[in-house]
């Protein structure tokens, strides 16, 4: 019973982003240009390296262009269903959205987080995918049935993405300029436009266990051209669960102080 | 469980009381530092000690300063925030537990927040709400049409919300709050920054919906026309005390008087309160007709004089075997005059702690 | 000239800036930290692990001395007032500030440099500071942060002109997005842009950019004379003069038409 009144609300989510995209119509430009330049600015960063050496910690040039690839339809993933959503989110607490939202039958999160879907940033996963597709032989990717794979990796991808950007935004509860902390967040992210490899010994295990930003792109380009090992698959399963688990916790704790405060 | 029985209580509050902590921030790099390590907490009593239970179907009007508690207990009732002390029910439900059901089954629309996301129209808007609310279709195309158009709203459906007037709006606001037709609603000052003829059109339609639909509505706000041409009933806070509860009329009607007074001699007060027997306190020179005074000059000042009803034949009686009055009048006491008193007595007593947060 | 607002307005920026201290701490430590050290691990993958022994005419100790030394010039050319002044267009507040008998465009440069100055001041310190350490020239160093400086002044300039587009576009804060991912790329705060291919290096030395970081950098380094720094200083104000003129056409056309509809 329960699943259908958030299925049919995220239906109605959905239209309603079609008609609010139909109103802003120069979205299309803001979406697909803003990615596009960053991605020619990763490719021209890495083939000024690849001008100077063979390989890099093991990753040949193709390999990183998949690797690119792959990084940037996570990435547009997490665009088209959470990125605004996230620009949002201080609102909920400063401008008091919180509000009415904790008093509809619905989970007050659920209603923030799927209020706006970037529709037209759906360009941006073609793009990432095909730079994938064009690099993957090269890379030595053996495709196949293996581009199955490729969504699973994408959606571990878009919940990393997911779970640290909440634990960034939450301390909305408790500062007034939880920006800050979104500009971090910013800020690490570009820890994980590189493959993990590359990192010193001290960066490489902070972005696989605290602030495991290398599960947003690098982890899984490696599970795909080359495969885990278990080990690796467990330790990725332990830092999402632990960091759901954290998050859970830091949201109970902050609507407990959200209540708390207020008069 | 909704066990609400015609004229049975359906919100019923028992010695609630609501303190919050807010931190104090000092000055500068040192005030920051402290903040963090050795925050310094001020306690503040919003709510104390507040009870009554209000019956199905009634329209109720919570009035008071800015500070007393009003926005608190809404918050309260409508299960944002847990009283620090005492018991809230409404609908049988505990607020602040949020069960489906009881989220389900109330309303609450804040004159100064927006529920509706603006850059939508507002029939997109309601979409959703239906879809939360699980509204069946039918169902729903009803009470939009019937709400639409007791609050004349059917042009303005297809319209982005950020477009429209701020009285369009919050009657969009309204329907969106009401779609899912609730039987309590919260209202916190809906008229507020909305014109005469748009909070006329409002309350018209709330009277009518309160009326037809028996919905158990709480209304807080500064403008006394709403709560003289719409609550049965009237909860005063003060300072976070419930100083009155009762109908409206009874603030006025308790046989209070104002006799309005001037005579042909110059006289004082305290020679009034002399002759009449009654406490200076409850005589004043009336402000307007002393300004009156500078253009006609020979005109002597006007006095208003307190008074209970069954003494005005006395009063009078005793005042003209001394003088000669030239003019009088006898006011009934305004629900308006009677509000500014009880504001203005907090402002004496000096307790109001601060703003209320929005 | 009237100073006194001038100077309660930088007053104001800087109270605003740091009226969270440990947010200013936070976004100064972290706007320096993850760009440093990814470019640091870059060097260190391309030179201890790659093989590399020189790139561009750079060895591994140029490559750090050049990130190093960066650091101190790129932490001027931030602050996003610029896109301040196109969010006062968007949300109409801009009619506030019209009443005022001072330029909105002044004004908000000056709130907004106040804490830029400060860091400016606090790095010019430790350039000192470094330059005993390593023998770099502290008169060098003074020259290189006022080039800085001046490009911070362009840099805004030509927000300010872009911010215009507010005037026609609700999501002109794409632009921005634009603008500053190519900043950093051809700020040079990402790589010495020395490195682009002998062909590609017209691409940087057609923007003022390089004047916010890369050149600063060559400049306090050494690697530029002081015939090339005073060029480059001619180079900066033919930049400062044209931007001032598209600011003045821009907002020129822009505000007509804002004012044509009704503020």
């Amino acid at each position: 019973m329960s699943w259908t009144r958030y299925l049919k609300t995220y239906q109605v989510q959905l239209k309603n982003n079609f008609v609010r995209e139909a109103v802003y119509r120069t979205n299309f430009l803001t979406a697909v240009t803003v990615d596009a330049i960053w991605i020619a600015i990763e490719f021209s960063l890495f083939s000024v390296i690849y001008a100077n050496v063979e390989t890099l910690a093991g990753w040949s040039r193709h390999q990183v262009y998949f690797f690119l690839g792959i990084f940037f339809a996570s990435d547009a993933l997490f665009t088209i269903f959470f990125q605004r959503n996230f620009w949002n989110f201080s609102d909920l607490v400063n401008k008091g959205e919180l509000d009415v939202l904790l008093t509809k039958p619905v989970h007050p999160l659920f209603l923030a987080l799927s209020r706006s879907i970037n529709l037209t940033a759906g360009f941006n996963i073609f793009m990432g995918l095909g730079i994938a597709l064009k690099y993957a032989e090269p890379a030595g990717f053996e495709g196949g049935w293996r581009w199955l794979l490729v969504f699973v990796w994408l959606l571990v991808g878009l919940i990393t993405a997911l779970l640290l950007r909440f634990a960034f935004s939450v301390w909305v509860f408790w500062t007034d300029r939880s920006w800050a902390l979104s500009r971090m967040y910013y800020q690490f992210f570009a820890f994980a436009t590189k493959p993990d490899s590359i990192y010193p010994k001290t960066i490489r295990y902070l972005i696989l266990t605290a602030l495991p930003f290398a599960f947003i792109g690098s982890v899984p380009t490696r599970a795909l051209l080359h495969g885990l090992s278990l080990q690796e698959y467990e330790s990725l399963a332990a830092v999402l669960l632990i960091f759901l688990g954290l998050n859970a916790v830091l949201w109970k704790m902050g609507l407990r102080r959200y209540q708390s405060a207020s008069s | 469980m909704n066990t609400s029985k015609a004229g049975s209580a359906v919100i019923v509050v028992k010695n609630i009381r609501r303190s919050f902590r807010s931190t104090v921030k000092k000055e500068g790099l040192k005030g920051a530092l402290g903040l963090l390590f050795k925050p310094q907490f001020q306690e503040h009593e919003a709510l104390k000690g507040v009870s009554f239970s209000l019956e199905q179907g009634s329209f109720n009007g919570l009035i008071g300063a800015n500070g007393a508690g009003k926005t608190t207990l809404l918050k309260i009732l409508s299960g944002l925030i847990p009283p620090s002390a005492g018991e809230a029910r409404v609908l049988g439900h505990d607020p602040f537990k949020r069960a489906l059901d009881f989220r389900r089954q109330i309303a609450l629309v804040m004159g100064q927040k927006a529920q509706l996301w603006w850059d939508l129209p507002a029939m997109d808007a309601f979409d959703l709400l239906k879809a939360i609310y699980e509204i069946p279709t039918p169902l729903y195309q009803e009470r939009l049409n019937t709400l639409a158009e007791l609050l004349d709203v059917k042009r303005h459906l297809q319209t982005q919300i950020r477009r429209l007037s701020l009285g369009e709006r919050m009657k969009m606001e309204l329907i969106g709050a009401i779609l899912h037709w609730p039987s309590v609603i919260f209202l916190d000052e809906p008229t507020i920054g909305l014109d005469v003829f748009a909070a006329h059109k409002l309350r018209e339609f709330l009277k009518v919906f309160n009326h037809k639909e028996k919905a158990t509505i709480i209304l807080t706000s500064h403008n006394m026309d709403d709560i003289e041409k719409l609550c049965t009933r009237v909860l005063i806070l003060r300072s976070g005390e419930l100083i009155y509860d009762g109908r409206p009329q009874g603030l006025t009607e308790e046989g209070e008087r104002r006799l309005r007074v001037r005579f042909m001699e110059r006289t004082e007060p305290a020679q009034i309160s002399k002759i009449s027997g009654l406490p200076i306190s409850s005589i004043e020179q009336s402000a307007e007709s002393s300004e009156e005074d500078e253009k006609t000059e020979s005109e002597t000042p006007a006095y208003l004089i307190q008074l209970k009803q069954d003494q005005i034949v006395n009063v009078l009686q005793s005042l003209m075997q001394s003088l000669h009055i030239v003019d009088m009048g006898i006011e009934q006491q305004s629900l308006e005059r009677v509000i500014q008193r009880i504001y203005s007595e907090e402002k004496e007593l000096g307790t109001s702690p601060q703003a209320e947060h929005l | 000239m009237k100073f006194e607002w001038r100077l309660a307005a930088l007053k104001n920026g800087f109270q605003d800036a740091t009226a969270y201290q440990i947010e200013f701490l936070f976004e100064i430590l972290g706007s320096a930290f993850v760009p440093a050290a990814i470019q640091w691990v870059l060097w260190y993958a391309l030179f201890q692990t790659g093989g590399a022994t020189e790139i561009g005419g750079m060895g591994y100790q140029d490559m750090v001395f050049y990130t190093m030394v960066s650091l101190l010039f790129s932490q001027i050319r931030g602050g996003d007032h610029d896109f301040e002044l196109g969010e006062l267009i968007r949300n109409g507040q801009l009619s506030n500030y019209l009443l005022r008998p001072v330029s909105v465009v002044e004004f908000i440069y000056i709130r907004g440099v106040a804490p830029r100055l400060f860091i400016a001041l606090l790095c010019l310190s430790i350039g000192v500071f470094l330059g005993f350490l390593f023998d770099f020239s502290v008169l060098r160093m003074f020259g290189a942060m006022l080039l800085a400086l001046i490009g911070n002044i362009i840099h805004y300039q030509i927000g300010a002109s872009l911010a215009t587009a507010a005037f026609y576009w609700e999501e002109a804060y794409s632009i921005f997005m634009v603008k500053n991912m190519l900043v950093s790329f051809l700020s040079g705060e990402l790589i010495p842009l020395n490195l682009f291919p002998e062909k590609m290096q017209w691409i940087w030395k057609c923007t003022p950019f390089y004047l916010y970081v890369y050149g600063p950098t060559q400049y306090a380094l050494g690697r530029w004379t002081h015939e090339e720094y005073l060029f480059q200083l001619g180079v900066a104000a033919l930049w400062l003069f044209g931007a001032w003129a598209m600011i003045k056409l821009s907002w020129g056309v822009g505000m007509k038409r804002y004012l044509s509809l009704g503020g």
